[in-house]
């Protein structure tokens, strides 16, 4: 059994943070996005922008772990964003309905612009 | 400290070895002082006794000479006499070499003394007057005057002889002493050699025996399944180290325990899936579904239902996010909702409204559910399907009479969104006329993101390709040979699980209730 690994990097931005993986999201790798995500709310991040631009192949599992994101982030006052530009993963978002109320662009900035207002003004 | 076994051993034979040593060196001594007697006796004693023997024998030898002369006025006694005090001076002087002690010394010196005063006196008195004729006189003055100093010459080498013949026999007793000493000493070293040879024979392995015996016992104990054997030793070699590792093992074991009773629990999981997932597949008139399944893991998420009342085929397939046994749950959570919901005749639309609702209550924040619930009037061929989320079903049509293979292509249509995540996923349905001999074919995303060892998925392009170039193969054989197909891309290493619905559609000339069947139908 494969078992790859995912670097994720955590970077300030102005009224949002970066969230950076390089590696998959699948069913070996998505623990350590979902902890990711809970070490950010501990710390009070909670408006954040995933950038995809390094994950070359996404499952259910890592798009489950995007989604419990979204949720978690929400119910702590923030919101998630995701910058994508990969034609696989944006056809995933669009099978599974994923795309609909997650502000989904090509870069990080414009990713942000879509963030729900008032996200992470607590 | 730390101690090897084999530095314990090399240590006890270090032992042994300086124990015999020991006992040599005593041996060595011992001889020595054996030595030492006999070189008091031999070398000293002996060699002085003879010398005082020999200066006593010469004067009393000059004496017997001198005498002789006066008798016999012979001159050869007279050389004989010179001779003699030549042999006494020699004797004396090889005396006085010999002789050590201050008495014996002073005893010698008065010897001496004597004998000069003897030989002065036989020299100038006795002598002198035997050859002015003057015998008589001169016999009388050695018998007066000669006589006392022989005698007393007599009396100093008998005291002389006494002291070494005193010496002789301290030096016999002395060595009968030291080699019964010797003998007893040797005794006690070999017996006391013995002794610590036996203990250290006996106690140094005997700890290590004992040690060994618990490991033995507490690796007998692990062997009845017994993991929580705690064996302390502190001997600091590799026995302590074999009882270190042996407490390591047993929590290694207990592991590997939970994982074989986690293994029965997912072999259970899984048997239960499949009884689930592998009932037999109703029979209905005009329609055949064959289902292919293969798992990448014991259990899964990806499902499959099929169901036939009055003139309807449902087949649904369903694929849970994740994998293992949280997949494998929420897969049983939606089909039997499903399965309870159809049974009731509820619609499609309510159906899925239903798992829905159970999934979201049902499943942790970041798992969702995808299918597509699809129904085929088995006589008209018309297909009606609701896509929650789901790669969309393809259709193989018919090849044309000609041996041509049939167009193939993705069925697009409004598409809802996944179950589990949102209260209204949308209900969107979509309407496709099948012909006789057209194929519908359902699957799950692991054909989709079967990946190759460049990382490359297999992908919706290629699938397509594959389904269509497989166009003439027979829907029973269709699956196994397209996962064949996804098998070798991934070079036999697949992640996720497999499954495919292959749906025909034969058509049928009459319904149940004498209507004419859709012999032609149109793509809608």
């Amino acid at each position: 059994m494969s078992q790859q690994k995912i670097e994720i990097d955590i970077e300030d931005a102005t009224g949002y943070h970066i969230l950076r993986a390089v590696g998959d999201f699948d069913v070996y790798t998505v623990g350590t996005l979902r902890d990711s995500i809970g070490t950010m709310i501990e710390d009070g991040k909670t408006v954040v922008v995933v950038d995809l631009d390094e994950v070359p192949f996404m499952d259910s599992s890592g798009l489950g772990a995007l989604m419990g994101g979204v949720r978690r982030l929400r119910e702590a006052g923030g919101d998630l964003a995701i910058a994508c530009t990969r034609e696989p993963h944006l056809k995933l978002f669009d099978i599974t309905g994923f795309g609909e109320g997650v502000s989904i662009a090509p870069t990080v900035e414009e990713a942000a612009k879509g963030l729900r207002d008032g996200a992470g003004s607590r | 400290m730390r101690m090897s076994l084999r530095w314990k051993i090399v240590g006890g034979y270090g032992l042994l070895l300086m124990l015999i040593a020991v006992l040599g060196w005593v041996t060595l001594t011992m001889f020595g002082s054996l030595r030492s007697v006999q070189r008091d006796v031999f070398d000293e004693a002996i060699p002085q006794l003879e010398a005082v023997n020999e200066i006593i024998r010469s004067y009393t030898a000059q004496s017997a000479a001198v005498r002789g002369f006066l008798i016999s006025s012979n001159g050869e006694l007279l050389q004989q006499y010179s001779s003699e005090v030549a042999t006494a001076r020699t004797w004396q002087a090889e005396a006085k070499r010999l002789l050590s002690s201050r008495r014996d010394r002073r005893l010698l010196q008065d010897l001496v003394a004597t004998g000069r005063s003897f030989q002065r006196l036989v020299n100038e008195e006795v002598i002198a007057r035997a050859r002015k004729g003057k015998r008589t006189q001169a016999f009388r003055i050695l018998g007066q005057d000669g006589a006392p100093l022989i005698s007393e010459i007599e009396v100093l080498g008998n005291l002389l002889q006494t002291a070494q013949r005193d010496k002789v026999a301290a030096g016999e007793s002395e060595l009968q002493r030291n080699s019964s000493d010797a003998l007893v000493t040797l005794l006690l070293v070999t017996i006391g050699a013995l002794l610590i040879g036996v203990v250290l024979a006996v106690l140094l392995p005997g700890r290590l025996v004992a040690n060994i015996s618990r490991l033995v016992e507490a690796t007998r104990a692990i062997g009845r399944g017994d993991f929580d054997q705690r064996v302390e030793i502190h001997s600091g070699d590799e026995v302590e180290e074999l009882a270190q590792r042996l407490d390591e093992m047993q929590g290694g074991l207990k592991r590997l325990r939970t994982l074989a009773y986690q293994e029965r629990e997912l072999e259970i999981a899984a048997s239960i899936q499949q009884n689930l997932l592998q009932r037999s597949l109703p029979d209905a008139p005009g329609a055949k579904v064959w289902p292919l399944q293969r798992q990448a893991n014991l259990v899964g998420g990806d499902w499959y239902d099929v169901g036939f009342s009055g003139k309807t085929l449902t087949v649904v397939i369903g694929d849970a996010s994740g994998k293992g046994v949280g997949a494998a749950l929420m897969a049983t959570v939606a089909l039997t909702v499903l399965r309870a919901e159809r049974s009731l005749g509820t619609g499609p639309r309510r159906v899925i409204e239903k798992a829905n609702q159970a999934l979201k209550e049902a499943t942790a924040q970041d798992s969702f559910t995808t299918l597509v619930y699809l129904t085929i009037d088995v006589y008209s061929g018309e297909v009606r399907w609701i896509n929650m989320g789901h790669p969309s079903p393809f259709l193989l049509q018919r090849g044309g009479d000609d041996g041509q293979a049939g167009r193939g292509y993705y069925l697009e249509g409004p598409r809802n969104r996944a179950l589990g995540w949102f209260d209204d996923p949308g209900f969107s349905e979509t309407v496709v006329q099948l012909r006789p001999g057209d194929r519908l074919v359902l699957f799950t995303d692991g054909f989709l993101e079967a990946k190759a060892p460049t990382s490359e998925v297999f992908g919706e392009h290629r699938l397509a390709q594959g389904l269509s170039r497989l166009g003439r193969v027979c829907s029973s054989e269709l699956g196994e040979q397209l996962v064949q197909e996804v098998e070798l891309f991934a070079a036999g290493k697949l992640d996720d699980d497999l499954t495919m619905l292959v749906t025909e559609f034969y058509g049928s000339e009459v319904t149940p209730d004498g209507r004419e069947g859709v012999a032609e139908a149109t793509e809608v």
